[in-house]
């Protein structure tokens, strides 16, 4: 998967952002911290603005990791017809 | 608050709202800031990808199959854990803009949007491209009737 570098360097950096960060999404393109941003839209808007089509990492400070839960579409019952 | 009703009807299959679940049309295309940044740079901006989003209740995020993004040329920006039946997976986000044409909905910025693996057609040929989940839903009015086979939405 891409992002392999950006990812790495945000969990390298959580620790520091999470103290005057927390709330606002990092932006990260290969091994470079641009900054962070209020919402995610600036930080996509920066990052297509520098970057264009190039892979890039929006990621939100957080203590909590996101996970994605939706128990139909995981059980595989979202078009089961009994 | 506009209100739009949706009756889940079909010729060959008559009443079809329990089968299929609550079905809206719905438009995903590039955000502002990539369509912004192709127009600049004069490269032709991809078509949106119609389909249908089926409203999902019990999804927490609004997810949209990953080929739509690959049609549109849009790079993942972030990845996350996906609980699965067969244990924690990754999942990629992408940004995206969605219109739903039968609301009067029109690009709507929607930053963080999980892809998966979820098109598939009902039996009345209607392509499902979306789930929409309560991060959508927080904004709408959802009413699910089940003996007149019609769901009402109001934005």
């Amino acid at each position: 998967m891409a992002l392999e570098k950006e990812l790495a360097l945000f969990a390298k950096m959580k620790p520091d952002l999470l103290k005057n960060h927390e709330g606002k999404f990092a932006l990260i393109h290969g091994e470079e911290f641009l900054g962070t941003y209020d919402s995610a839209e600036n930080a996509y808007a920066e990052g297509v603005k520098r970057f264009g089509r190039e892979a890039f990492l929006v990621k939100k400070v957080s203590q909590q990791e996101e996970v994605y839960r939706n128990q139909a579409l995981s059980l595989g019952l979202m078009h089961a017809r009994l | 608050m506009p209100v739009f009703n949706f009756f889940h009807w079909s010729e060959k299959l008559g009443r079809t709202l329990n089968e299929t679940g609550p079905l809206v049309s719905v438009e995903i295309a590039i955000p502002t800031a990539l369509k912004q940044h192709l127009s600049e740079k004069g490269i032709a901006i991809p078509p949106a990808v119609s389909g249908f989003a089926l409203v999902d209740t019990g999804a927490f995020a609004t997810a949209v199959d990953e080929s739509v993004f690959v049609s549109l040329g849009v790079s993942h920006i972030d990845e996350i854990t996906t609980d699965t039946a067969h244990g924690p997976a990754t999942s990629k986000v992408f940004p995206a803009n969605v219109t739903f044409p039968g609301m009067n909905v029109t690009d709507m910025p929607m930053e963080r949007v999980v892809g998966s693996k979820l098109k598939w057609k009902t039996r009345d040929e209607k392509e499902i491209i979306m789930l929409m989940g309560r991060d959508l839903l927080q904004y709408f009015l959802l009413v699910y009737n089940g003996p007149s086979s019609d769901v009402t939405l109001c934005y």
